[in-house]
């Protein structure tokens, strides 16, 4: 479904690692076979939307949040920005454009900050190499912007310390501020809060939140975390082994989901007022298989209690299932 | 998410120099090698204010192969020069000598090492190929080699940098011998910087390769590359005096390997003079043992930060 | 399964204990004055954030503290017989044999160059002297026990899933019959799956072997769904302590409160984000009273002078003045 207001767009996106084979398979020139990590991806994220992408470890989901902010390039599938094909553009300054309107937040912020740079620099840095700003007065300005609208106040406190210098959440908020000091329109956050002490991870999402309403940037967070995606997301997309099983609007998928899998993650995850959709389903059993070794057919159906021939066999399609609820389940069709 | 300790922390640069020195002055070993090497670096920055001018034959004021006394302190040599007129002048040489190789090596293999940690792939191959090359090449045979070519081109008699040619030749063959041990620590250690995500965010703010390098991996490097630039100068104070004592050394520039051939040459040590040979031998050992000494307290004092940010 | 426990004589108590780390000569309180009873067969969670002192308390528990860690009053009883637990080598009977830890990183707690099996028989062989036919018989019935086929037990380490190594981490807990397991953070790095499936063998394991158990956790949920009760930790005190359905129907602590304010809960269906201001307190800065009255929305002029005492409400613990149980301290909070 094709909408003007896309902002960003993923067309089966694949990102497939070869494997390095044997002597044997290498004198033979045999392929050794693929890590499918993502596996044929197709999402689109609208102008000042926020949507989840809500996985295990192992879904793919942090390889997606790679492959839009041109981290790791996709083996198959087109990325589209505001309908143009970024694909196979590559090189620092052919993607200076791109970088200044995606940017990204990561999840261990005391890994994402260079421990011999100063907060100032470190905010500094992609206004400097996008060349954004043309002189030194202009460049402290945006970074103080920056820091204030990550929570950072006054910015002047903050500007000449060092990562170690700082707490964890004020640690996440430079890693924010550094993305936003560019004012970009799409901002990918992979984990942003699961490393952050419980009492903190509130106060980070409300600067996300800000964000989209101030500046109607669009987000794509990805979490492992179903009641949180519920919580910040307008949709949320949920990933099993490099394949999206699922896709629909937040209060969708948390009271009415339809695939299995969606069902299993929501009965797992521990919550305090009770599962608000205790859909019957017995509890999974094993785990994720490797992305060397996907399953034939439904690649959830070694672990599927509702499995049936049908999804040994065939993979099954993505179908609406609802208003904008899509789900690529068998049992949609019966 | 278990119980951390939040460290103290003096604020700013100044207070982690500070910490550092702290640290780095609690180890013993560091206390020795800076003593041994101030008392020598005095030496050699003031030569003529301390023994006066170098002696020649010509201006030699001893008896020939005279033992310590009074007025010569560390005895004479064969033709009745000062010996510790001699060593004193020597350190002022072997010192420049083992400190420029140094920054050689360190340059070409921090280039190096580097480049090829980053880029990796066909790059990393052909680099790493071209290391163990010279990793493997006898200093010896490398300075048999250039010498020739180097008198021939520039001429005999004539000064580079104020090096005569043939201390230039181990110069740079010390330099060519030594940068392929640091072009493997600086690889190894890149190739873990570079899969650290603040790499990922420079890359996601529009850096280019060239500014990831310099402004993220040099940095992380600089520990790296101290504790081992120390090692580099001992090894190098070690491989002057050997290729100097072989011969390769210039009579008119005498380090302290060229006088150890000297004095083997007059037959130092059947003759028991002891002084003529002991002393620039100590000299040399000493040194090379204070840049060790400086090089594991600096790795010492470097690791435990290494541990902390994995 | 609570009330039948509260009947018997604790199994474990824990009374006014403090611990003060030693850092660069100077002299941090990790926890202090903890007290509190665990009877056998119960659950119970320990909450909070990183410095509040969870994990320095399950650590003292075990006798497993840092050689920088300083035990500096109160005592540990096991069974009424007071423990050593700030002398290595006099807890190490105790320890497996009686008190257990599930550590939260299982691939670094197991040795990656021996198989499974063996190193389950290990503390076998060690600790109850048996024969090395016998431990591995132990080892096989302690796998399946955990749901590990015992014929994977000839695997390595690195050829199991985080989950599979997490059951090894517990069958090794289990090896000597132990009374209490303590769970550091057990299911933390798991995936939310996996962590439901390793929660349930823990919940099985406790009735079927009438374990005590005690989870550190900074998860409130996870504790909402595997705990009989609960104990909230701040800046090394605890400040509340009550049973699950209690402190998650009525919370009295402001802390508690906000707490689980901020996890998000579809099932009351409000997308409302409200945080705690403010940054958690570190060991060095503790602010003097109740430590938590900066980030209080109800603190009150003695909450920044008097440290709360502990009070008891009926079978619940609250440390907080608003609570006090003097008629006139309420009487001042409404006015």
């Amino acid at each position: 479904m094709p909408d003007a207001a896309d902002i960003l767009r993923l067309e089966s996106i694949k990102v497939h690692f070869p494997i390095q084979g044997g002597l044997f398979d290498r004198v033979l020139n045999r392929p050794a076979g693929a890590v499918r990590a993502v596996d044929g991806i197709d999402l689109n994220v609208r102008r000042g939307e926020i949507v989840a992408l809500v996985g295990e470890s192992g879904s793919g989901k942090t390889t997606v949040g790679r492959v839009i902010t041109k981290l790791a390039q996709p083996t198959g599938g087109r990325l589209l920005f505001e309908g143009r094909d970024m694909t196979s553009v590559q090189g620092t300054s052919a993607l200076r454009p791109y970088r200044h309107r995606v940017q990204m937040i990561f999840q261990d912020a005391y890994q994402a900050l260079n421990p011999r740079h100063t907060v100032f620099d470190i905010v500094a840095e992609p206004l400097r190499s996008l060349r954004l700003v043309k002189n030194g007065t202009q460049l402290a300005e945006r970074v103080s912007e920056a820091l204030a609208a990550a929570g950072l106040n006054p910015p002047g406190d903050f500007v000449s310390r060092f990562p170690h210098e700082l707490s964890g959440g004020q640690r996440q908020r430079v890693v924010i501020a550094g993305a936003l000091a560019v004012r970009p329109e799409l901002i990918v956050a992979d984990e942003p809060v699961s490393m952050l002490d419980v009492s903190i991870r509130a106060q980070i999402l409300q600067v996300l939140i800000d964000l989209r309403d101030k500046y109607n940037m669009a987000l794509l967070f990805i979490t492992h975390d179903l009641p949180l995606a519920w919580l910040i997301a307008d949709r949320i997309a949920v990933l099993y082994l490099g394949r999206l099983v699922e896709i629909g609007s937040a209060d969708e998928i948390t009271f009415n989901p339809r695939h299995p899998y969606t069902i299993a993650l929501r009965n797992a995850t521990p919550q305090i007022g009770g599962n608000p959709c205790r859909a019957e389903l017995p509890a999974l059993q094993g785990e994720v298989p490797s992305a060397a070794r996907v399953p034939k057919g439904c690649r959830f159906h070694p672990r599927c209690p509702l499995a049936f021939d049908r999804c040994r066999q065939e993979e099954p399609p993505t179908v609406e299932v609802g208003s904008r609820h899509m789900s690529a389940c068998w049992l949609n069709e019966r | 998410m278990s119980d951390r300790i939040v460290q103290y922390s003096p604020s700013g640069r100044a207070g982690a120099i500070k910490g550092f020195l702290s640290k780095f002055l609690g180890y013993g070993g560091a206390q020795l090698g800076l003593l041994c090497l101030v008392f020598f670096i005095v030496l050699a920055a003031v030569p003529n204010i301390l023994v006066g001018p170098l002696e020649t034959a010509g201006t030699a004021t001893g008896d020939f192969l005279a033992p310590p006394s009074g007025q010569h302190l560390l005895g004479t040599d064969e033709v009745g020069r000062d010996v510790l007129n001699m060593v004193v002048h020597g350190a002022r040489i072997s010192l420049t000598i083992a400190l420029l190789a140094t920054v050689i090596s360190l340059i070409l293999g921090t280039t190096i090492g580097m480049t090829a940690g980053y880029y990796g792939g066909r790059v990393d191959v052909w680099l790493m190929r071209l290391t163990d090359f010279f990793f493997v090449m006898p200093s010896f045979v490398l300075a048999l080699v250039i010498t020739p070519v180097v008198l021939e081109v520039m001429g005999r008699g004539r000064e580079i940098l104020g090096f005569r040619p043939s201390l230039f030749v181990i110069l740079v063959v010390i330099g060519m011998t030594s940068w392929a041990f640091v072009a493997r620590v600086v690889r190894s250690q890149t190739l873990s910087l570079k899969e650290r995500t603040f790499i990922d965010r420079a890359r996601v703010a529009g850096s280019s390769n060239f500014s990831i390098m310099v402004r993220h991996i040099l940095p992380n490097l600089v520990p790296q590359i101290a504790a081992n630039g120390a090692l580099v100068v001992a090894g190098a104070i070690y491989v002057e005096t050997s290729l100097s004592f072989l011969g390769l050394g210039d009579p008119l520039q005498p380090s302290w390997g060229t006088l150890l051939s000297l004095a083997q040459r007059a037959g130092a040590a059947s003759a028991g003079a002891w002084w003529y040979l002991g002393a620039p031998g100590l000299c040399a050992l000493t040194v090379s043992l204070s840049f060790v000494l400086i090089g594991n307290a600096l790795d010492d004092t470097f690791n435990p930060r290494r541990r902390v940010i994995p | 399964m609570t009330n039948s426990s509260q009947d018997k004589a604790p199994l474990l108590e824990i009374d006014r204990l403090s611990v003060d780390y030693g850092l660069k000569g100077v002299s941090l309180r990790a926890i202090d004055d903890v007290s509190f009873a665990l009877r056998p067969g119960e659950a119970v969670g320990l909450v909070g954030e990183s410095g509040s002192g969870k994990t320095t308390t399950a650590m003292a528990i075990a006798g497993l503290l840092s050689p920088n860690a300083r035990v500096s009053s109160g005592v540990v009883r096991y069974r009424g017989n007071r423990l050593p637990i700030d002398d290595d080598a006099a807890m190490r009977p105790h320890r497996w044999s009686e008190t257990s830890v599930v550590f939260q990183g299982a691939m670094n707690a197991l040795n990656p160059v021996h198989r499974v099996m063996k190193q389950i028989a290990e503390p076998c062989v060690l600790k109850l002297g048996m024969s090395r036919s016998e431990a591995t018989a132990r080892a096989r019935e302690l796998l399946e026990l955990v749901g590990i086929p015992a014929d994977r037990g000839v695997a390595y380490p690195h050829e199991l899933s985080g989950g599979m190594r997490q059951r090894v981490m517990i069958a090794m807990a289990l090896a000597c019959r132990p009374s209490i397991i303590i769970g550091d953070e057990p299911t933390t790095a798991l995936d939310v799956i996996t962590q439901a499936q390793i929660l349930k063998l823990l919940g099985e394991l406790r009735s079927q072997l009438n374990l005590a158990l005690i989870l550190i956790t900074h998860d409130l949920s996870v504790v909402a769904e595997s705990c009989d009760r609960v104990m909230i930790m701040y800046a090394g005190r605890i400040v509340e302590d009550g049973t699950v359905a209690e402190i998650f129907a009525n919370p009295k602590h402001p802390y508690t409160r906000l707490l689980i304010d901020t996890i998000p809960n579809p099932a009351n269906g409000k997308k409302i984000i409200r945080p705690i201001p403010g940054d958690p307190p570190n060991l060095i800065s503790r602010p003097p009273g109740c430590a938590f009255h900066p980030r209080c929305p109800s603190a009150m002029g003695v909450c920044a002078t008097e440290v709360p005492g502990l009070d008891k409400f009926g079978r619940a613990r609250v440390a907080c003045h608003l609570h006090r149980s003097s008629q006139e301290d309420k009487v001042a909070i409404h006015a």
